[in-house]
């Protein structure tokens, strides 16, 4: 079994899904955390002035205040730590929170220049921080470079990032579930048609149903079209087969019923009149079967019959029955354009030209024109110069397909058999005098 | 006249087998396309018969096998379903005729007798040497209008002279075409039927006989010179 397209459409856009939304995620949790990361740098840069500000100069001798801006700079082991440097090394001031906290160790180099920041992450007592360096030259008794230098524990702000990778996901994921069940109601809607039809088709099998109902969308109106064409078209195969069969069945019977009664007729003693019995009703099955198989052995139309070239054809059976006729000495001229194509079973056509050609062939004295018309129908036409088809034959030939038990023998069954066959494309088959008095026969394709 | 008859349906088979020895011909039977091969690639024939439905080989592939081994003999086929497709093809792969089944005997006898003719070059069922005139269809002959009466194998002899025209025709051929089995090749039935049909045929002389090779009809009677 392979995969339903049902599946198929909700695999394919719940990948896509997934992923587009993951790589959206990815980039809203990258610059979340770069926005976080900016605002503990502006922070601690912040802290930074703050500290410049509560310096306290003496003379030379240099110490922050008391108050220090920030009161976690105060409890020992917050988190934040500050402390002041001279350029050799020499503290000038550090945080009371940093008793204990050897972190001078996480600091940048004291190589900046006066003037510059420098922010980074810095690792103390094994957790993630943030450090940030700052060098001014203090204009006092004597200039010193001063470093202020701020570090702070990077724990409430991870925390803030997983509370915001906590929501974020969260809130995807309900977006791709979301969609996902949006998608299978839309697939399941938009293929209900599908459904529909295999069910209808179903129905057709088991004979509940004629026909496909009419109400498809757009792009299966032409499926069920021809779906519905080809239902029709094997229904009428099948009951023509069905009526060839009674027609054949029942044509039988009759000659049959003469052979049983004149078994039976004392008067019918005599050998050479029970031969002559035998032969006319034996003659008269054999036409029969001959018919009926002609007829029942046709294709008929096809839905999707690509254009037969009738010259091509017409050439193919001259050739043919110019050998079988050798003899005769037949003058057979084909004007059949190449142009001219009937849409048909191939089969069908051949028995239809071959057929009329066969016939004339046997009935004419010299010479058979096979021309075409193009405009404004399809029209072949085949003219001898035999002694032309009495009205008489003609009317039987034109009655056959109605009264099948009618077939007498030796009454032109070929032509029988065309006549049946252009009817069920749809054509008409007409009968004429030729310009030579012979027959000509006109046959008319539907457009 | 030698026949092939190909037919897989065995009645069918022994009825066309027991109608053409009824009217003369020398005749070899095959029931399938493999044992038609054999018999049309060994022996010589006038004319074949071949089914188109056969078994092993079908009959449109050894009409062109038979045809590709340059087996020249005239082919009539028989076809059942009577699709024009199987007719055409037939005939495309060197059959010369058709005949759909059922058919009339009479029918297939007067095929026969006419594509024998169209191998020998005659179109008219009449086939006329000069004076000499020898009917295929009625079986009959006339010198300068005259019936003359021949026995069987005398007219035999005579048609097949006369299908094949201006050709040497062995003893052997002639037996060969003449008889259904191999009479004893060393008599001289054939020399006698020749002297017979001679002595009928008067004043007509059309028989040559070619020392030590065989019989010649002469194109043209020519008068008479013995």
């Amino acid at each position: 079994m392979r995969l339903g397209i049902q599946s198929r459409l909700l695999l394919l856009e719940s990948l896509v899904l997934v992923l587009g939304l993951a790589a959206a995620g990815w980039v809203l949790d990258r610059s979340f955390q770069a926005s976080v990361r900016g605002g503990a740098e502006e922070q601690l840069r912040l802290l930074v002035f703050s500290l410049m500000g509560s310096i306290e100069d003496n003379g030379g001798v240099i110490a922050v205040g008391l108050d220090t801006p920030e009161p976690r700079l105060s409890q020992p082991d917050s988190g934040l730590y500050a402390a002041v440097f001279g350029d050799l090394g020499e503290v000038y001031w550090r945080s009371p929170s940093s008793l204990g906290v050897a972190f001078e160790n996480s600091l940048p180099a004291l190589n900046l220049f006066p003037g510059d920041f420098r922010f980074m992450t810095t690792s103390l007592r094994g957790r993630p921080h943030f450090a940030l360096s700052y060098s001014v030259i203090w204009e006092s008794v004597e200039d010193v470079q001063l470093f202020f230098n701020v570090v702070a524990d990077q724990a409430p702000y991870a925390r803030s990032i997983a509370a915001f990778r906590r929501s974020l996901w969260l809130g995807l994921s309900a977006v791709v579930a979301g969609f996902v069940l949006a998608q299978f109601l839309a697939v399941r809607w938009g293929l209900r048609p599908l459904r529909t039809m295999a069910e209808e088709v179903a129905e057709l099998e088991s004979g509940r149903r004629e026909r496909l109902s009419a109400d498809y969308p757009v792009e299966l109106v032409g499926l069920a079209r021809n779906l519905d064409r080809f239902v029709a078209h094997e229904q009428r195969s099948r009951t023509r087969y069905r009526k060839a069969m009674e027609d054949l069945a029942h044509s039988l019977k009759t000659p049959l019923a003469v052979l049983r009664n004149g078994l039976r007729d004392k008067r019918l003693a005599a050998p050479a009149e029970q031969h002559q019995l035998l032969n006319e009703q034996v003659d008269r099955m054999e036409t029969t079967v001959a018919y009926q198989l002609g007829r029942a052995s046709v294709t008929g139309p096809v839905i999707v019959g690509k254009p037969v070239p009738i010259a091509a054809l017409v050439d193919r059976l001259l050739r043919a029955l110019g050998t079988a006729y050798q003899e005769r000495g037949i003058e057979a001229i084909s004007d059949v354009p190449a142009d001219f194509m009937i849409r048909g079973d191939e089969r069908d056509l051949l028995e239809i030209v071959g057929n009329l050609l066969e016939n004339a062939f046997k009935y004419t004295r010299s010479r058979i024109r096979i021309r075409a018309e193009l405009e404004p129908q399809r029209v072949l036409i085949i003219e001898d110069d035999g002694p032309g088809i009495s009205p008489s034959v003609w009317k039987d030939v034109l009655s056959r397909g109605s009264r099948a038990d009618e077939v007498q023998p030796g009454q032109g069954i070929g032509l029988s058999v065309v006549a049946e066959l252009v009817r069920l494309y749809q054509g008409h088959l007409t009968v004429e005098r030729s310009r030579w008095n012979g027959a000509l026969i006109r046959v008319e394709f539907s457009r | 006249m030698r026949v092939l008859v190909v037919e897989d349906e065995l009645n069918l088979n022994e009825q066309l087998v027991n109608e053409l020895k009824g009217q003369g011909y020398a005749v070899d039977a095959a029931t399938d396309g493999e044992e038609g091969l054999y018999f049309g690639r060994e022996y010589d024939y006038d004319i074949a018969i071949i089914d188109l439905g056969l078994p092993k080989i079908d009959g449109i592939d050894l009409i062109t096998r038979l045809r590709s081994e340059q087996r020249q003999f005239p082919v009539l086929v028989l076809t059942a379903r009577g699709h024009w497709e199987d007719k055409v093809q037939g005939l495309e792969a060197g059959a010369d005729d058709y005949l759909t089944k059922p058919f009339q005997m009479e029918e297939l006898l007067a095929r026969l007798n006419a594509l024998v003719r169209r191998a020998a070059g005659y179109a008219a069922p009449q086939i006329r040497q000069g004076d000499l005139l020898l009917d295929t269809g009625t079986k009959e002959v006339r010198v300068s209008d005259v019936a003359v009466e021949l026995t069987a194998y005398e007219y035999k002899v005579l048609e097949y002279l006369m299908l094949n025209p201006g050709r040497v025709i062995s003893k052997t051929e002639l037996t060969d075409h003449l008889y259904d089995q191999d009479f004893d090749r060393d008599s001289n039935v054939i020399e006698v039927f020749v002297g017979r049909l001679r002595k009928k045929l008067a004043p007509l002389n059309p028989i040559r006989t070619v020392r030590g090779q065989g019989y010649r009809l002469n194109r043209e009677e020519a008068p008479v010179d013995e």
